[in-house]
This record gives structure tokens, sequence and C-alpha cells, in this order.
């Protein structure tokens, strides 16, 4: 089994108009066995930017903390907000540094720049090679399934609320047809003026 | 499990040192997808026409579905190699069962006789993914999906091939209506299968190199089988 | 083979850990502690590499003490816990990592009880319960089932009896003994272990009673 799948899990996220949505799923297992199911894998990393991590669960919260620590380090030295298109990379240099002995975790960002509040998604593979697509990006062990599903759900110019009924369903029944992933899930919906969060109850097998 | 074919462990005198020895891999994966619905007084299944190996494309117009009886397709992908071993094969024992038992096989019974086929070769396994289409004694659609040793399971809609992984789900959400809250829950059509259908296979042509060219939808009914193609990405 | 379980209830957090020291096939000791008072209101119950757990265990509780020294107060649980995450983690990396895995349990007096579970890769996660080792199959079920938010400190030690009873009953290694711990407000406490002998005897009293013929 992959080290990849350790822990299971995933994160999906995609661009409106004007907006962006990342979504997760809340398990955290070790293997096929679930440890708990209030594990976030998504986390606010400045006041309109979002960084979703899966894979190894030891290498989701290191990374996080070390890129917690680079970021304020850079805010304190440049005096101004990081712009999640420096942020992206930021991380993906951070990863580079260990190309031959890498985290094992699957970056997702997804934010609005805070001048201009251009909508922007990125992922990256675990050695850090970025991917800025217009549409949508997907991380975890259902990967496969968050692509099918986003592909024929997903349209441009997306609503907020619109947006949020497709990230959704996408998510939701991607994770449903695979066993370590689900248990719950977290949409968060990045629009100018305001964030919204919302849980999801979902089926718990 | 091969370890009978390995020429380098049981033929020493093959070993000749400075030779470059290849392994003989019996399988490879050809890839292509199928999707098959099914509902009241119809059965639709579609499957894409790209028949590849590893980077090249060997050809944009292979079909991958056949017809067996006026009632019943099947859809094979996989190692097409043994996708034409097995359609020979089972034509065969249909004929075989037409001459014995002086009728066509019904749905049910070639969907129990491929199970038996593929198990037959429990230990050197047909490399296909198989999914069964047709109408049921009653003309109600069945479809009827295998893993590849012929473990068979009857449902109502099925995703299979390279690309079911990324449009099983779909098919959850669109024909199943699973995690929607809706008060009631509106029987498929023909014309909202083979809709469903289409899209899919349009998204996963999208991201699976293994599906794409075009897709052949094979409507199945009392009055026949009618097929209809549609052209998909082909790069 | 071996076995630790954790119970978070509402104003304490109780520790159960197996006492077995085995080598190979052979039980040198069925009586060996496996939680560790780290701190004044924290412990740590431990298995993995037998040599890994005592060296890992006491590099950590010397570094609380040296924090406690330094600082003049006690590192918090949750600290503690991170703490310990990230040494096991850059461990990890390094030629020589720790095989172990714990339950770190602690109370903090504003923020309450506490319980973390930690594994070899330095996976962690704060837990209402939770068990780790071969037990931990037989275990997950029965906490699942009798764990609610309101527990008390006798209902929790009842559901730990249940636990150590299925594991002696389906775990084919023998792990006689269980010590177990709770920790509050007043800080560390042992409770008396949990033992095949006591439960073999409150069954058979219990059978003898309802006139149950054993089997």
């Amino acid at each position: 089994m992959s080290i990849l799948a350790y822990n299971g899990g995933c994160v999906v996220a995609m661009r409106g108009k004007d907006c962006v949505a990342i979504a997760t799923d809340h398990r955290f297992g070790v293997q096929a066995q679930t440890i708990d199911t209030d594990f976030e894998k998504v986390h606010q990393v400045a006041p309109k930017m979002f960084l979703g991590l899966v894979g190894l669960q030891t290498d989701i919260l290191t990374v996080r903390e070390r890129l917690a620590f680079r970021k304020k380090l850079y805010e304190i030295r440049e005096n101004r907000e990081m712009t999640p298109k420096v942020f992206s990379s930021m991380l993906s240099n951070f990863l580079y540094e260990r190309r031959f002995g890498p985290y094992f975790i699957e970056p997702v960002i997804a934010g609005l720049d805070p001048k201009t509040s251009e909508p922007f998604i990125c992922n990256m593979d675990l050695i850090g090679c970025p991917n800025v697509p217009d549409d949508f990006v997907v991380a975890g062990t259902c990967g496969e399934q968050l692509y099918g599903m986003c592909e024929t759900l997903w349209k441009p110019d997306l609503e907020p609320d619109q947006l949020f009924e497709v990230i959704s369903q996408s998510m939701i029944n991607a994770f449903d047809r695979d066993a370590i992933s689900g248990w719950g899930a977290s949409v968060y919906i990045i629009e100018k003026d305001k964030i919204t969060v919302k849980k999801l109850k979902t089926r718990m097998d | 499990m091969f370890q009978q074919m390995n020429i380098q462990q049981n033929f020493p005198e093959y070993n000749i040192p400075g030779k470059q020895h290849h392994d003989f891999s019996p399988y490879e994966s050809n890839g292509g997808s199928i999707v098959a619905i099914a509902g009241k007084g119809y059965a639709i299944i579609a499957a894409d026409t790209r028949l590849s190996s590893g980077y090249s494309i060997h050809t944009r117009k292979q079909k991958k579905t056949f017809k067996l009886t006026d009632t019943t397709v099947l859809g094979s992908t996989g190692c097409w190699c043994d996708t034409l071993s097995l359609t020979s094969l089972l034509a065969y024992r249909m004929q075989s069962y037409v001459h014995t038992h002086q009728k066509t096989m019904s749905t049910n019974a070639i969907a129990q006789l491929i199970s038996v086929m593929m198990y037959n070769k429990r230990f050197f396994p047909y490399y296909v993914s198989n999914v069964l289409a047709g109408l049921d004694e009653e003309g109600n659609g069945v479809v009827y999906s295998y893993d590849p040793i012929g473990h068979c399971e009857k449902t109502t809609y099925r995703a299979g091939g390279t690309a079911g992984a990324l449009l099983q789900p779909v098919l959850d959400n669109q024909i199943g209506y699973k995690n929607q809250n809706l008060a009631e829950k509106p029987e498929i059509t023909k014309e909202k299968a083979i809709s469903i259908a289409t899209d899919t296979f349009i998204s996963a042509s999208e991201r699976d190199i293994y599906t794409g060219d075009s897709v052949v939808i094979c409507i199945i009914t009392k009055d026949g089988i009618e097929e209809k193609t549609v052209q998909l990405r082909k790069d | 083979m071996e076995t630790v379980i954790g119970i978070r209830g509402p104003d304490f957090v109780m520790l159960a850990a197996d006492c077995v020291q085995a080598s190979s096939i052979v039980v040198m000791k069925s009586d060996h502690n496996k939680i560790h008072k780290i701190a004044d209101k924290i412990a740590m119950a431990t298995i993995g590499d037998a040599g890994d757990s005592n060296q890992f265990t006491e590099f950590i509780s010397k570094n609380l003490a040296l924090y406690k020294m330094r600082n003049g107060y006690e590192l918090s649980p949750k600290a503690a816990a991170h703490f310990t995450r990230r040494n096991l983690a850059d461990y990890l990396r390094s030629r020589t990592p720790y095989q172990v895995n714990m339950f770190l349990g602690g109370f903090d007096d504003k923020e309450g009880p506490e319980l973390h579970f930690i594994d070899y890769l330095a996976n962690a996660k704060s837990l209402p319960f939770g068990a780790q080792g071969y037990g931990g199959y037989f275990s997950a079920s029965i906490l699942d089932r009798y764990y609610h938010d309101k527990l008390t400190e006798a209902e929790s030690y009842e559901i730990l009896k249940k636990c150590v009873a299925e594991i002696q009953k389906r775990l084919i290694v023998n792990l006689k003994n269980f010590n177990v711990v709770v920790i509050d407000k007043n800080g560390i406490k042992n409770l008396e272990p949990i033992t095949s002998v006591k439960l073999d005897a409150a069954i058979a009293a219990a059978q003898g009673a309802q006139g149950v013929r054993a089997h």
C-alpha cells in the first residue's frame, strides 16, 4: 500500500465567479482502521487563503507547522500580506528542498488575492510541482473519483451558492466510493467580503 | 503465478551470459471504458472505441460492445486478446446452448454462463472488465458486472474499465440519486440515460488517456438493438 | 502484541496498558509498568520496541523537567504532546527512528483533560478514546459502544474491564495484567490493575449467582 494512502482522506478546490471553494473530508485512520472522524485537512493560513493537505498525517502536521513559520517570517521581513501565488511558490520550493526524501503529502491551495480578489487555486505533487488550472484541483485517495465528479458537475462562472452545491456533491459522491475517505466533510466558500464554512453530514461507513 | 513460464529460472541452459532476457508477460492493458444503465423497458450500454497500449493508440475505431442476442449486449475491456478469446468462446457456448435447448439464451442465463467461464480460469484469469446489459424475461433492463475471476453482481447501473473509478460516482449521483435529498426520485427515462451516458464519456475522455475517440451506445429495447455513435476527444 | 487504551472523560483521563515484557516468543515478565509519569499531571502509556520505549519516555520526561526548571512552570499537556510528536517526527527521518506508539494523557487546569494518540510515524491526534496495538482491534468497537461524554471514573474503569476481558478472550497472546492510571485535577493516581484472575473470579461469581454453567 502506498504511504500516501496510509491515513486516507481527500481535498478538492474549485474556482467560481469571483469566489473559490475548498472542501475536505473528516476521516483520520491508520490503514483500514478509522481512529477518529474530526480531522480537518483544510486550514486557514490567511484571511482569504486556505491550505489543504492530504497524505501521511505526520507530514500534514509537520508541513503545516513549518509553512506557518516561514509565512510569518516572510510577513515580518516584508511587512506585507502573502498572496496565494507567493504562498504556493514558497510551498513548492519548500517541498523541493526534500526532493530525495520527500514529505508524503499532496497540497491544495485555494484563496483570493488580498488586493485584487482574483481567485486562485493550485495543487502540487509531493515534491512541489505546481499546477494552477482555471477550473478545479483534486487530491487524495479518491482523486480519480473526484476527477470524474468534478469534470461532469463543474462549469465556468458558478455563483457562490451554486459552487457550494457542486463542490459538495463532487466530494461526497466521490468519497462514498472510497473506503478510506469520508466520515463527514467541511466546505469553505471564500468570497471577497465573507467566508462561509459548512459542515456536511454524510454516510459514516 | 507464472513461474512455470519463466524460461530463465526453469531452463538454466537458456541463460547465456551477456544476453538480454525479456520476461514473458501474458497480460497487457489495452484500455477502454464501459457504462451501462438499465431502466423500465430498456437497457443501454456504451463503450468508447479507443484501443491503446501504453502511450500509443492501436486504433480509434474498435467497438467494445458485443451483441450476443437480440436482447443482450456484452461490453468488455481490459486485455483485448482476452476479450477476443472470451467472446469467441462465449459465442461457441451460446450456439451450443441453442442446439441443445432449441432456444436462445436469456440475459440471466448468459450472465451466469459468463461467470462460470471466467471462474474456470481462476488461476490464470481473463484480464477483462465485463459489463453485461440486456432485458430480462419481463422486458425490463438489467445490468450485470464482473470482476476478472467471475464474481457477478446484478445492478441497474455500472461503470467499468480504465475510467470506471471516474464514472461510477457520477452514476451513483445522477442515476442512483445518491446524496440528493429529493422528495421523489423520478424514474430515469431512456433519453435521460442516453444523455447521462454520453456526458460521462465526454468527462472521462478529458481525464483518462485510455478513453476517447468516440463512444458507441447500444440501446436495447423489445424492438431490437439500436446503435448510436458520439464523437469524443481524439487527443 | 502489546496494547494501550485511553479514555478521556469530562474531568479525567484514564490510561491502561498491558504488563507484558516479551523477547521473541518468551514472556520475560508480566508485571512491567508501561505507563510513565512524565510530569505532575501528564502520563504516557507507551508500547513498541522495549529499549526505545524506555529511552524515549525518559528523554521526553527529562526535557519536560528541564523546561520546568528553566521557566518555572510546566508545559501543558497539549504542548507536551506537541513536543513529543515533533521529536518523534524528527527522529523518524534520522538514522535512528524510535519505534514507539503511545497515548499521552494529561490534565490541564484551564483546558481540562486531554488524550493524545501518537504512533511511531508521529501521526498524532487528540481523541476522546482510543486503543493501540493488537488489543486495539478488539477494544475499538467496545469503546465505540459504551463511550459517552458524561462518563464517570467508575464507568470508565468498567469499560476498560470490558476491553481487557475481550482481549483476554480473543487475542492469541496472553496479556494477563493491565495497569490502569487516572489523571485528574489532583494529579496522577494508580488504580487497581485489571487482571485475568480478578476478571475470571467476577465472571464466575456472576454466573454462579444466575445459576449459569460456565463453558
